[in-house]
């Protein structure tokens, strides 16, 4: 994909939101979401998500129903046709039916709320998702986890259990999204700590009801504040606020999440900055290494955990340094800088 | 379309984008939302640009900020494709008189018109290929930057081309934009569902019979054209394929063959293993409308439940498409054949015309087939 998609520099690059809230309803296992628009729409994003479940050796499919609008819909209204998706995905067996608007349908003014709101047999939830008019992907994605959260009872609050928490917000699409979370389920176990749900990522309808009952929350990132407030709301739940990021950002988490479950972090704090002691020294071979910076952007968590490891490993950041790759959002953990490194390894020998 | 699960196909806009996108010269903008961006964008890996349409620009129009976009890319002096998708194609603005000032083309083609060949076609139209006496060669069509076999199919034209002394003249769509006003009067076809109509079609160059014929007009047509290397090579290549299928068939049955993919494809992958390997044709669900009859079953599907139960119903032990049929084919063997094709690397550039095109097609279903041990007689 080209890195300047438009000449202009404007704030309008932020993707889609059908495509933010299809990465969680659709991971939603036991769901069908039902796509109110051209069946090019639905197209798109089934296409997009299966892929992006085969490229992390997944083989999904996302259960999407177009309702697959066409001219006589666009200047006569789309309802019936949705009405129609809706009962295909009825017939279907869903346990929960989420029901995702496109910018057309939108625009022409259809009343997706109203066709949803019907007795359907089963919860049918429309999420507001209506491409740039709706906002941008990550405001897809927080709506998607809004509306699948206030599914979950209320009830479920109270019934804390020890040692478990939620993961909430991964990024379903991201490519490393399985090692991301391993290396925080990795870090939580120096903890004693377990996951108890993956809020939203491959889960049943019926885990949704687990929500509640987290000793706290972990959220992928700081985009997802929201959401970290909601379920704070709604459930006394407690949040760290995003995936760690850099070595003493990883430090911090363990400091952070131990503090908030009221556990002592100093072991796990120790045997971690161990690890840490031996990377550093595993890539002793490209130490003062001139790197290029092209793509640190001032101030971003990114950047602070390159800057960082840049310095530990006294390399110099340069515009004319070698070009490594510097990912577009932080390494997670002790093992994400560690395969970035690799990486830098591999751009220095290349 | 009706209500469709999982939809398998690209919409006009898409098809309009992929057949801009592949001329070098064109900066084509997609007029809509960053949704409607992103997709081609992944899809087809050509540098596009947008315009990334907001609420404010559907509620108070969206000229200005066209027309931001389009004053932007003119100062770089390249040719502007305007592509609209399906908002800015009902607001009921008139975009040709907004882009009235600029040497744009405009392609009117939003998702809900209708596939992705229609959008391709339209956008072809729109340029209007002009054919010139003079241009010297041969024009090659039927290529689409969405095709994953678009690269090899070019390259492998222009060495069989080349082989029998003749030039390449215009590449539709994946050439120089200038070449569009000089293509010659005869043209053959990688792919026949996206025939542009430009000049005289000597015929396709999928399977050796097609490649046979095309090569005798191909001679006919050119005085100054020596086709005897293209023939020689394809009766030493045929040689090679029947030996290869025919110490296949000496161990095994032969493989009852599902195939999903847009009519010419499927046709070709249908009727080379018939020939070659007298695999029984279990079904052929085409992604495009079948525009003649073939000897197989066939039916146009659009969408995933379609595939499924066609897969589910024949029982195939290879199944030819997409990685949306990989992931529904069972224990079957597969063949990637339709874009798109995930899960495995492709980096080199395969053909699926010419003489290679049919030996790495043929390849691949025979390895395909000896993956499956429960294909022994």
């Amino acid at each position: 994909m080209p890195s300047n998609p438009s000449p202009s520099n404007s704030c309008r690059f932020e993707g889609c939101t059908l495509t933010g809230a299809l990465s969680v309803t659709t991971s939603v296992c036991d769901s069908i979401s039902v796509v109110h628009g051209p069946s090019g729409c639905a197209h798109h994003n089934f296409s997009l998500l299966h892929t992006t479940g085969i490229d992390n050796d997944r083989i999904t499919f996302p259960r999407l129903v177009s309702s697959g609008m066409q001219d006589a819909e666009i200047v006569f209204g789309g309802e019936e046709a949705l009405e129609r998706a809706i009962r295909s995905a009825v017939s279907d067996n869903a346990s929960v039916i989420y029901v995702l608007s496109t910018c057309i349908a939108e625009t022409i003014g259809d009343d997706v709320k109203a066709v949803c709101s019907r007795d359907w047999g089963v919860p049918v939830i429309p999420i507001p998702t209506a491409g740039f008019l709706g906002g941008s992907f990550q405001k897809g994605v927080n709506n998607a986890l809004l509306a699948v959260a206030g599914s979950a009872p209320i009830s479920s609050q109270g019934v804390r259990l020890p040692g478990l928490v939620n993961i909430i917000g991964e990024k379903n699409l991201e490519f490393e999204v399985e090692e991301n979370y391993r290396e925080v389920v990795r870090l939580l176990s120096l903890l004693g700590l377990r996951v108890n749900l993956r809020f939203v990522h491959r889960i049943r309808a019926d885990e949704i009801a687990r929500l509640g009952s987290a000793s706290f929350n972990i959220l992928r990132d700081e985009d997802l504040g929201v959401i970290g407030e909601e379920l704070s709301r709604r459930f006394g739940t407690p949040a760290v606020t995003s995936f760690p990021a850099g070595f003493s950002g990883t430090l911090k988490f363990l400091e952070t999440a131990a503090g908030i479950y009221g556990a002592d972090p100093a072991e796990a704090i120790a045997k971690e900055r161990q690890v840490q002691e031996f990377l550093i020294r595993d890539f002793a071979d490209i130490a003062g290494l001139a790197i290029s910076a092209d793509h640190l952007v001032d101030g971003s968590s990114c950047n602070l955990a390159v800057r960082e490891i840049t310095g530990l490993l006294d390399m110099e950041v340069v515009r004319d340094g070698a070009r490594v790759p510097i990912p577009p959002v932080p390494p997670v953990g002790t093992t994400g800088i560690k395969r970035m490194l690799h990486r830098w390894r591999r751009a220095v020998h290349a | 379309m009706p209500e469709c699960i999982n939809p398998l196909y690209p919409c006009a806009m898409t098809g309009a984008v992929s057949s801009l996108a592949g001329f070098n010269g064109i900066v084509v903008v997609i007029h809509g939302s960053s949704g409607c961006y992103y997709y081609p964008a992944t899809l087809l890996h050509a540098p596009l640009t947008g315009t990334f349409i907001l609420e404010e620009d559907v509620i108070f129009g969206s000229e200005e900020r066209l027309i931001e976009v389009v004053e932007e890319i003119a100062r770089t002096g390249k040719r502007i494709a305007v592509v609209t998708t399906c908002v800015p194609a009902i607001l009921g603005e008139d975009i040709r008189a907004m882009l009235a000032a600029h040497d744009v083309i405009l392609v009117d083609s939003p998702g809900f018109t209708g596939s992705y060949e229609k959008g391709y076609k339209k956008a072809l139209s729109i340029l209007d290929p002009q054919v010139s006496p003079d241009s010297a060669g041969i024009n090659i069509d039927g290529v689409s930057l969405f095709d994953p076999f678009f690269r090899g199919n070019v390259q492998e034209l222009f060495r069989l081309l080349a082989l029998a002394g003749v030039p390449v003249a215009t590449v539709l769509c994946a050439d120089k934009y200038e070449k569009i006003r000089k293509c010659a009067p005869l043209t053959i076809t990688t792919d026949s569902d996206l025939a542009s109509g430009t000049g005289t079609c000597l015929g396709g160059t999928l399977g050796f019979d097609a490649l046979n014929e095309t090569f005798r007009r191909i001679g006919e047509a050119f005085g100054t054209s020596d086709p005897d290397p293209v023939f020689e090579e394809i009766t030493r290549e045929e040689e090679r394929l029947v030996r290869a299928c025919d110490k296949y068939l000496r161990r095994f049955d032969p493989p009852q063959v599902a195939i999903f993919s847009n009519f010419s494809y499927a046709s070709f992958a249908a009727v080379t293993l018939k020939k070659y390997l007298d695999a029984e044709i279990v079904c052929i669900g085409s992604r495009t409308e079948p525009t003649g009859p073939l000897p197989f079953p066939t039916s146009w599907i659009t969408d995933l439940a379609d595939a499924q139960a066609l897969i589910r119903r024949s029982d195939p032990d290879i199944v030819i498409g997409s990685s949306f049929e990989r992931s529904v084919k069972g224990s079957a063997g597969f063949v990637g054949l339709t874009p798109p094709l995930r899960g495995r690397v492709y980096i080199s550039p395969r053909p699926l015309a010419g003489t290679s095109g049919t030996l790495l097609f043929v390849e691949d279903v025979l390895n395909a087939c000896m993956d499956k041990p429960h294909t022994l007689s």
